[in-house]
């Protein structure tokens, strides 16, 4: 079955749109085909990240009306071939498009491609619906805040409740020291109200925020980030490789030193 | 945490339920009866802004057959109480869609609606229209209702949800902060009560709340309500609440024994 994975919090600014843009880049350079769809009405941001903005000419709302094809209104990326962008509609709310419809188009989407990513708007009203619509994963991001993991757990109920029953969780800008000194929520105390199987942990990096002004995801980036990294072996995760979380709780001047050595196991791997 | 430990200083009185309690009511449940299983649907309130709608109550039955995946028997029978509420063909669908699912069999429905009534009959299953639904659901005026069997569900019971039941609920599972659970019998929770958890809802200041863990948001038996201490204790243990007549205390499960007498 082919996989419609949809990235959702409940909460916003937790980093679903990265996750989305990253993971959809990640798992193209694995060699998957790969069509990111942004199922944030009236505020799209999913081309922004990937740098795409201005070759969109079609969206969601077109394709839904019939005002054009399916393949007119995927973009396809410069950068790699294997991913394309489906964008939503910025001049027009979440009711534009009914759940039914949505999840029809996630379908159909879904008929020539490996994965299709859906990159949920924040909240649980009518966007929701739609983003979850045609769904049969899900990958739920949260921050290591009070309110993100609650906002995450109501939104794991309802997925559970809209038989979205394959859950993974991604916990987004853990900040190592703070937990180290107990002043952040650690990833175990996450996992443990979540209690949904862990797919991976991305550490706060200033580095996501030049990427995301860029239009160019952390991963694309010749310049190594461990936030990339993570997103990598995420996408490796996704793929069913058992690939071992970053240790992020070790002291900072070792870590340059760490991710050579893993860069040189990955490119040892590829030869 | 010492036994017999107070919670006290947030102890408050909550007014009672100003519809006589009969909002324990408005979920839907199971009920086992011979050799049937008997799926009751609240009353429809006729625009009672406190009703479930059709949404809620479907989300309510997936929830119950989920939790208690484990325990249904093949092949059983299932009488369905409609009451007075409005389902058409689709509607009666797909609760015998999801029935069907877990393996059980949707055999007749009981209903006092005349629509409701066709829908079924189209459908192909056995009705009965009015007697049986007034004597088998006494109306909530009935003051001494006894408690109803049991609720055991097997689930994670997150932030939103909120289970409500007419007798005892068992929670195989953690309740997580937001997630709350109403029962008119005790509440036993096995795992962590981080959300809310109320005891004897209907006014029974006898009744028990018992936790694996307790560090609930609020913690109310009948009409008393508590919160946890500010100080979180630094190990848990098993721990049972219960009212006493200065309030709600907390107390070790291997400390507790039940009250005898007028239990205060």
């Amino acid at each position: 079955m082919k996989r419609v994975i949809v990235i959702t919090s409940g909460k916003g600014g937790v980093g679903k749109t990265t996750c989305t843009a990253n993971l959809g880049m990640a798992l193209a350079q694995l060699g998957k085909s790969v069509a990111v769809v942004d199922a944030d009405f009236g505020l799209r941001n999913l081309d922004l990240l990937l740098g795409l903005e201005n070759r969109i000419v079609y969206t969601v709302v077109d394709v839904v009306a019939g005002d054009c094809r399916l393949d007119q209104a995927l973009v396809k990326d410069k950068r790699q071939p294997q991913l394309v962008l489906l964008a939503a509609a910025q001049n027009r709310t979440k009711d534009a498009v009914n759940p039914e419809q949505m999840g029809n188009l996630v379908r159909e989407v879904a008929e020539s491609y490996d994965y299709v990513l859906v990159d949920c708007p924040a909240g649980i009203e009518m966007g929701f619906q739609n983003a979850i619509a045609g769904a049969n994963e899900a990958i739920v991001v949260t921050t290591p805040e009070i309110a993100a993991v609650r906002d995450a757990d109501r939104v794991i109920g309802l997925l559970e409740a809209n038989d979205v029953r394959s859950l993974r969780l991604v916990v987004n800008r853990l900040r190592a020291g703070m937990v180290q000194e107990d002043q952040m929520m650690s990833v175990e105390d996450v996992k443990e109200i979540l209690a949904i199987p862990l797919v991976g942990v991305v550490p706060d990096d200033e580095k996501v925020i030049v990427s995301t002004n860029r239009g160019e995801p952390l991963v694309l980036s010749t310049d190594v980030s461990l936030a990339g990294i993570a997103f990598q072996n995420i996408a490796q995760r996704l793929e069913g490789e058992d690939i071992p979380f970053l240790d992020l709780s070790a002291a900072h001047d070792d870590i340059f030193s760490r991710i050579r050595r893993m860069f040189r196991n990955k490119n040892d791997q590829r030869r | 945490m010492t036994s017999d430990s107070f919670v006290s200083a947030s102890v408050s009185h909550l007014s009672p339920p100003e519809d006589g309690g009969s909002h324990s009511d408005l979920q839907i449940r199971f009920k086992s009866e011979a050799n049937r299983l008997l799926l009751l649907m609240p009353p429809d309130g006729d625009g009672d802004a406190n009703v479930n709608t059709w949404d809620e109550l479907w989300s309510q039955l997936k929830q119950r057959l989920a939790g208690g995946e484990r325990f249904w028997q093949p092949e059983t029978s299932v009488h369905l109480i409609a009451r007075d509420r409005l389902l058409d063909a689709r509607q009666l669908q797909s609760i015998a869609d999801i029935l069907g699912s877990v393996q059980l069999r949707l055999k007749r429905v009981y209903t006092s609606r005349r629509q409701t009534a066709i829908a079924a009959v189209t459908q192909g299953y056995s009705v009965e229209q009015d007697p049986p639904v007034a004597h088998l659901n006494q109306s909530a005026n009935d003051v001494n209702q006894p408690l109803a069997d049991p609720l055991y569900i097997q689930t994670t019971v997150r932030s939103g949800m909120e289970i409500r039941h007419p007798g005892t609920i068992v929670v195989l599972g953690d309740v997580n902060p937001g997630g709350t659970i109403v029962a008119d019998g005790d509440v036993i929770i096995w795992g962590r009560l981080k959300g809310i958890a109320q005891a004897g809802a209907s006014g029974n200041q006898r009744c028990l709340i018992m936790a694996l863990r307790m560090e609930p948001t609020q913690i109310r038996i009948a009409n008393l309500v508590a919160r946890a201490p500010e100080n979180p204790p630094s190990e848990y243990y098993p721990e049972v609440a219960y009212a006493m007549a200065e309030g709600i205390r907390i107390t070790k499960a291997s400390a507790f024994k039940i009250p005898y007498g007028t239990g205060a």
